[in-house]
């Protein structure tokens, strides 16, 4: 496009346009000075001023992180926890995949294994024998909690994943179903 | 007794009828004699075409019509005679058998001749033992005497006849399932078509008939089929063995017109309800058609299109009287729990549809129904009709739909609401 | 009878006008239109429907009662409804009847996502279900075999299975036990279903009922990858999709091909995936070392050490190609050996065939397509085991003995499982292939033939059931070129029957190795070039093997052959192996290997590409669908590296560059590229190349069969089969290691009594002093007269005692059955062990 307007010129010039066909006028208003002038300098600027002195004697309202930190809402969706029955102490989680369906990220794989009926990991035939999610990739759309047929995975509160190492950064079966470090505080009721 | 007309059941009482001297004394092997050596094949057929034979097993298809269906040619045709009586409330071909086996073994013999078959079956039900016996002892009589064998009164045509005992499954009763188990498989009905007059026994064209109906033809061929049409209705002529059960005074079988009153049955001749009880309702045609209420069905025609028109069955022919004693919950109940046994588990509704009902009547009975369940019970059985592989869904479903139908409130009085009220009550 | 004509039919469904060949069900003629009927009994496959599971039901006009779809041919002018409120009623309620006893356990059943139950009760089910009572319960899972787990529970009693076992595989093995909704799936007895094709019926299950142990929970729909290929494991060449996650294949299904196997599969087949990712295989270059080990090398050391082997042998180098070996391998390794060593010792069977023979076999006009069986009046199985060599024909076989009526005449030594359903089975002495033939040649009118020997009777019979009608088929095994004579009889009796006349009817050979007919084809025959041609005679097999013994052939190569195990006569082979240099392409270490000098890794059948040539001409793709484990290279590759070694430049980059060159040179290959090849194969005698087939000109070679009997004793005439679980496959695959047999001796009553043999009873059979030990298993099908034992057994393996045709063995008796009941090897025990053994896991 470029390349043709400017071939169509004699001269050469880096505007795209050309200066005598595709003219805009613009509509100004009168030119400064007085009074008029002056309003149209300062007044605009003085009202929103307001507001900032207003809030002024509300004190700072940044939040010193990470020594402090912002509440979250109780359906945040932070990390994902994998659970276990209260009761049995099994794993809820049967490896069925369908999270892993559902994921429109593709972050989380799960190979099923056939359970022990002696030695148990979870409740059903089958267990989840690995269970990854690579929260480098994860967008926490929380569609995994949603498929889950056994409310075995849920989205946890903790938002603090960065790490060193992109690697580091895929989460095993053991780090989900390890009770998570308390580190984000729950926004109370009201709050 | 007045009312009733007796041509199978002409010499039901005579001593030692089940053997081929007394039979033949009074008769029989006549109409053999006439079909075999006077009449060709297809003047056999034209009769029992003309004489408007209805099946006795149920279905009511004419029987010469059936029979005309076999293709022609030479190859194995067989016939097989369904002995395999299991419907509740459904005697009469035992007595049949019974007593007078020669008129059956004829009457095979004559069908033999009308469809061309030569290789026959009896495949009578495994528990009846003694009718069995009685058979297997007629049909070597009929053999020695000639009637039976390679050469049947020396015309030359082969009629060789076998009794199979059955294994106690009631959809053998079901032409098709019947075949695949005289073949020796599991009895389930098959896929039709192609029907059994095409592709039947072992691949080969098979005509299958009743016991009763089978009877009928050395009557029609001796007598001719005028005769025959001047017994019953236009449309259902002859005469029918009925059984009748249940709450009545004196149950048995009954051989009268086709035509007659119901009422004529019930309370003349079996004797109505025992004393101080009225009919409640009843089964005109087995257990498997709808039930008919009292006031309904007394007053009705006891013949084929009749039961049709009121939206029931003249089936096997067997009533089974109900009085009020009797809970139709309860009935229903046994009604299904027969079914849901006797299922072959080929197809999805019966299968499934049977084994859903007993539950949900169970439930029903130990008064932890809801109301909605009442609606679930009529609607899977409106589910079943029609979807089915062969017959016994809609077995089930047709007599339970009705009473549901008929007897609403006594359903009704057993939900989980009543029996709360009712303990309220005593409280 | 020939293959029916059908004429297209004009129908209504849903306001649509649909088009389908007459006889088509109402089902497949909706496809058509793009119109859906859900089923789940229904399966063409399995033959006649049985209407059994209802959901099919649709309106026809001018029939009151809804109709099963499955079940209902179209007819002209037809109108049928699939979406009135009436059909979706039955939709909707058998799909709740069918949930009311399925436990709904999707994220635990293995068939979740790829499940008809599912799909079909969210596409068609009413949503919910009012069904509140408690459902029916079964113990589950169990083990139906060693390989399937059947969980009663999800069962929808549709039949597939059951079918399946009693009117194709014709095992009859699984019934239906109970009636009504008791009704459940299984085996006499609980006993364990072991046959051939069982694992079909976990592909042909709608629900999770039943499930491979082997795939059991491995991966789900979503985590994986179907890839086509061809399984190269024996003639049939199956074709296969394999299940492929992260990179290893988890499973293998079969891929329908009406023209090659009609959609089934061999156990064989299914499970010999696991070898694939063994940990036994051989993933890397290895030259053995001074002190007797193999050490691994770089590629480009093993390529100038065999090099410099073959090139110090020369003339007196050999090849043997083995079944693996594709199409454009076979080509290289001649042109490898006829142009680079210029020598012509090149074999890919032990059956020593005739150049000459083969390529008059090869006629189009002789050959029979598979799908002419479906078709054939008459099938005669000419001293061949179809389901030990070649499983798949044995369904064919059944099939249309059983669908179209075709008369199966069965002639071999061996008991065959067919004799069961043919018209007439003869058996024929060890070696009396020719006299068999020769006779029924003379009873169809060969010119030339006599007709006076003892098996003149069997033979009028066979002759006069196979003119029962105009088409008739004879499926011949390659062991018949063992016998001399045997295949120009059947030439004979081919022409006195008119086959050479009539388009359809005609010979199918089953070959010995998977890819036979392709090596011979592109030029792996001692006497015939690429395309057949007439070329210097070379040695054959059992020629490469004296040689080798007497010092004439200094050097061989091995490309997936494993001689010791599968040629007869293992002794000599072993004395010939050690005696030379060898190389030897191999997957696994086998018997051969062990004398090798330098082993180099073969890809499997996974790895592989390139195409193969099924008995009846049909050239297939095998495809590449996991990655070479290891440092293993394509062969092709390998072979062109080898031959620049020697000096030879063949500027071949890569298989579609050999498949080119080798078309090139098979004139009746000529024009098949990938593209002709496609997804169901090709065959090359209707294309134009095999249109202009001519019959060879000159060419005679003398490869007779096995030399006459280096001693003749007394006692029994040793004859030897192939049996389909005696070979490595079984041993390399953890699941399918409980099929590993033992030897047996076959002998028939009269025999066992003189000898005094029982059932089970160990004996010591011997020839010269070779020896091998076997139980006892009497046959009532077998002559009197002749002792049988399976080829290719890893121990006590039946080849080694073969030493020439009219072998007689010594038979000894070392343990009474007893014995080994009382060591729980007996028989009994032996099969209901397996139940609890489940390899596969």
């Amino acid at each position: 496009m470029e390349a043709k307007l400017n071939a169509d010129k004699t001269d050469w010039s880096p505007f795209p346009y050309l200066d005598d066909q595709d003219v805009i006028s613009v509509q100004r208003g009168p030119e400064p000075g007085g009074l008029p002038g002056a309003y149209r300098a300062f007044g605009e600027t003085l009202r929103g001023l307001k507001t900032t002195f207003g809030r002024i004697i509300e004190g700072p309202v940044t939040i010193q992180y990470p020594e402090e930190k912002t509440p979250v809402y109780p359906r945040f969706r932070g990390r994902h926890k994998l659970h276990r029955f209260e009761d049995t102490g099994l794993e809820k989680c049967v490896g069925c995949s369908l999270c892993a369906a559902a994921c429109p990220a593709d972050c989380i794989r799960v190979v099923a294994e056939e359970n022990d009926p002696e030695n148990r990991v979870s409740a059903g035939e089958r267990f989840a024998e690995v269970y990854e999610i690579n929260l480098s990739r994860c967008i926490f759309c929380g569609y995994c909690e949603v498929a889950c047929p056994f409310d075995a995975i849920t989205m946890g509160h903790d938002y603090e994943m960065s790490d060193y190492n992109r690697s580091d950064l895929i989460f095993t079966k053991e780090m989900l179903l390890a009770e998570p470090i308390d580190r984000t505080p729950l926004r109370s009721e009201g709050e | 007794m007045a009312a009733e007309t007796r041509i199978l059941f002409r010499n039901i009482d005579e001593p030692g009828l089940a053997s081929i001297r007394t039979y033949r004394r009074l008769g029989g092997y006549e109409a053999v004699k006439k079909a075999y050596q006077e009449m060709e094949p297809e003047q056999v057929l034209h009769e029992l075409e003309e004489s408007g034979l209805r099946g006795r097993g149920g279905a009511g298809f004419s029987m010469g019509k059936k029979a005309s269906f076999l293709p022609r040619g030479d190859m194995d045709k067989y016939l097989c005679c369904n002995a395999d009586e299991s419907e509740p409330g459904a005697f009469k071909d035992r007595e049949l058998m019974q007593k007078n086996p020669h008129q059956l073994i004829e009457g095979i013999i004559i069908a033999a001749r009308a469809a061309g078959a030569n290789r026959c079956f009896i495949f009578i039900r495994g528990e009846y033992d003694l009718q069995g016996d009685i058979l297997d002892a007629a049909v070597e009589e009929a053999y020695g005497a000639g009637y039976l064998g390679t050469d049947v009164l020396g015309t030359g045509q082969q009629v060789k006849l076998v009794v199979h005992r059955g294994a106690g499954a009631y959809i053998c009763g079901e032409e098709t399932a019947l075949l695949d188990s005289l073949e020796g498989k599991r009895g389930n009905p098959r896929l039709k078509p192609p029907f059994p007059a095409v592709q039947g026994l072992y691949g080969g064209p098979t005509l299958i008939n009743n016991v009763e109906t089978l009877s009928n033809a050395p009557h029609i061929i001796s007598s001719g089929a005028e005769w025959f049409k001047s017994f019953g209705t236009e449309q259902s002529p002859g005469t029918k063995v009925v059984s009748v059960s249940g709450d009545v005074q004196r149950p048995g079988n009954y051989e009268v017109e086709l035509g007659v009153p119901t009422k004529l049955l019930i309370n003349d001749l079996a004797g109505g309800p025992p004393k101080g009880h009225k009919v409640k309702g009843f089964f005109p045609g087995g257990s498997s058609s709808p039930v008919l209420t009292g006031d309904e069905g007394m007053k009705l025609p006891y013949s084929f299109e009749a039961m049709q028109e009121a939206g029931s069955m003249l089936g096997s022919g067997s009533i089974i009287v109900f009085d009020e004693t009797t809970s139709v919950v309860d009935l229903a109940l046994r009604t299904a729990r027969f079914y849901h046994h006797e299922s072959c588990g080929k197809c999805t509704p019966c299968r499934e549809g049977t084994n859903w009902t007993v539950k949900m009547l169970e439930r029903l009975t130990r008064g932890e129904a809801t109301p909605m369940d009442i609606e679930v019970i009529a609607s899977v059985q409106e589910n079943i009709i029609g979807h089915c592989l062969c017959v016994l869904g809609d077995s089930m479903a047709m007599p339970i739909g009705a009473m549901v139908k008929k007897y609403r409130s006594e359903f009704d009085d057993k939900l989980i609401s009543q029996s709360y009220s009712a303990a309220a009550k005593a409280a | 009878m020939s293959q029916p004509i059908r004429n297209a039919v004009t129908l209504n469904i849903d306001g649509r006008e649909v088009t389908a060949p007459e006889g088509t069900m109402l089902v497949d003629a909706a496809k058509h239109g793009d119109i859906e009927i859900p089923v789940f009994c229904y399966e063409p496959k399995l033959g006649e429907p049985v209407g059994a599971c209802r959901m099919c039901l649709v309106e026809i006009e001018g029939i009151p009662k809804l109709q099963t779809a499955c079940s209902t041919p179209i007819r002209d002018g037809m109108t049928v409804y699939t979406q009135t409120d009436r059909v979706k009623g039955a939709q909707n309620a058998v799909v709740e009847f069918l949930l009311i006893n399925h436990p709904l356990d999707c994220p635990v059943c293995d068939k979740g996502g790829e499940c008809p139950l599912q799909d079909i009760a969210m596409g068609w089910g009413p949503g919910k279900s009012r069904f509140t009572d408690p459902k029916r319960h079964f113990q589950k899972p169990l083990p139906l075999s060693p390989l399937v787990a059947i969980d009663r529970e999800r069962c929808i009693l549709c039949y597939r299975c059951v079918r399946f076992s009693q009117e194709i595989s014709e095992d009859e093995q699984l019934v239906l036990h109970e009636r009504g909704d008791r009704s459940f799936v299984g085996t006499f007895d609980d006993r364990p279903y072991i046959a051939p094709f069982h694992g079909n019926i976990t592909e042909l299950c709608p629900v999770g009922a039943l499930t491979s142990y082997t795939y059991r929970f491995r991966a789900r729909p979503w985590d994986i990858e179907d890839a086509g290929s061809v399984c190269t494991l024996c003639p049939s060449q199956c074709n296969v999709k394999f299940t492929v996650r992260d990179e290893r294949a988890l499973r293998v299904l079969a891929r329908d091909n009406e023209d090659v196997d009609d959609g089934w599969l061999c156990d064989k087949g299914r499970y010999s995936f696991q070898m694939l990712a063994s940990e036994e295989r051989i993933t890397e270059p290895m030259v053995r070392a001074g002190d007797g080990t193999l050490a691994p090398v770089s590629w480009e050391e093993a390529i100038s050490k065999v090099a410099a082997g073959l090139r110090d042998a020369g003339t007196a180098s050999a090849v043997l190609a083995g079944g693996g070996t594709s199409n454009e391998e076979g080509w290289l390794l001649q042109r490898l050996l006829r142009e680079g060593l210029s020598s012509p010792n090149i074999d890919s069977s032990a059956s020593g065939a005739r150049a000459d023979l083969v390529r008059e076999l090869s006629s189009p006009a002789l050959g029979s397509r598979m799908r002419e069986l479906d078709y054939a009046d008459a099938i005669l199985v000419l001293d061949t085991e179809p389901l030990n060599e070649m499983p798949i024909l044995d369904l064919r076989i059944r099939k249309a003995v059983r669908r179209t009526g075709a008369q199966l005449l069965v002639a071999s030594e061996h008991p065959s499982s067919l004799d069961g359903g043919a018209a007439e089975a003869v058996r024929f002495a060890p070696g009396e292939a020719a006299e068999l033939i020769g006779a029924l040649a003379a009873a169809l009118g060969a010119p030339g033939y006599e007709d006076d020997g003892p098996h003149a009777e069997k033979a009028k019979a066979i002759a006069e059931l196979l003119r029962t009608g105009p088409d008739p088929v004879i499926v011949w095994g390659e062991r018949l070129f063992r016998t001399p004579g045997a295949v120009e009889a059947l030439l004979a009796c081919a022409k006195a029957l008119g086959i050479d006349k009539r388009l359809g009817p005609g010979l199918l050979e089953v070959p010995e190795s998977a890819n036979g007919r392709g090596l011979r084809e592109v030029g792996c025959l001692p006497g015939a070039g690429p395309g057949l041609a007439p070329t210097q005679t070379g040695a054959a097999a059992s020629g490469i093997r004296d040689g080798m013994v007497n010092g004439e052939i200094k050097a061989l190569l091995l490309s997936e052959a494993d001689p010791v195990r599968t040629h007869p006569g293992s002794e000599a082979w072993r004395k010939a192996l050690a005696s030379t240099f060898v190389v030897s392409i191999a997957m696994f270490d086998d018997p051969s290997t062990a004398y090798a000098n330098v082993v180099l890794p073969a890809e499997s059948h996974a790895e592989k590409e390139g195409t193969v040539t099924h008995p009846d001409g049909r050239l297939q793709r095998v495809r590449p669908n996991v990655p070479r484990p290891g440092q293993i290279r394509p062969t092709c590759q390998v072979l062109t590296d080898l031959a620049a070694t020697l000096g030879q430049t063949w500027d071949l980059p890569d298989q579609p560059a050999v498949l080119a060159a080798m078309t090139d040179d098979v004139d009746f290959y000529a024009g098949i590229s990938d593209e002709t090849i496609g997804g169901q194969g090709v065959r090359w005698q209707e294309l134009a190349s095999g249109r202009s087939w001519g019959p060879a000109v000159g060419g005679r070679t003398d490869n007779q069969g096995d030399p006459p009997p280096a001693s003749a004793g007394s006692g029994l005439l040793l004859g030897t089969y192939r049996d389909l679980w005696a070979s490595e496959v079984t041993e390399r695959n953890p699941a399918l290691r409980f099929l590993k047999r033992g030897q047996m001796l076959e002998i028939a009553p009269k025999d066992a009594e003189t000898m005094g043999l029982e059932n089970g009873d160990g004996v010591r059979v011997s020839v010269n002093g070779t020896s091998v030990e076997a139980r006892v298993a009497i046959r009532t099908r077998m002559e009197a007269g002749v002792g049988f034992l399976a080829e290719g057994l890893a121990e006590n393996n039946g080849n080694a005692l073969v030493n020439g045709a009219g072998t007689r063995i010594e038979v000894e008796k070392t343990a009474p059955a007893a014995e080994f009941e009382a060591a729980g090897m007996g028989q009994k025990a032996t099969v209901l062990s397996l139940e609890g053994e489940a390899a596969a896991r």
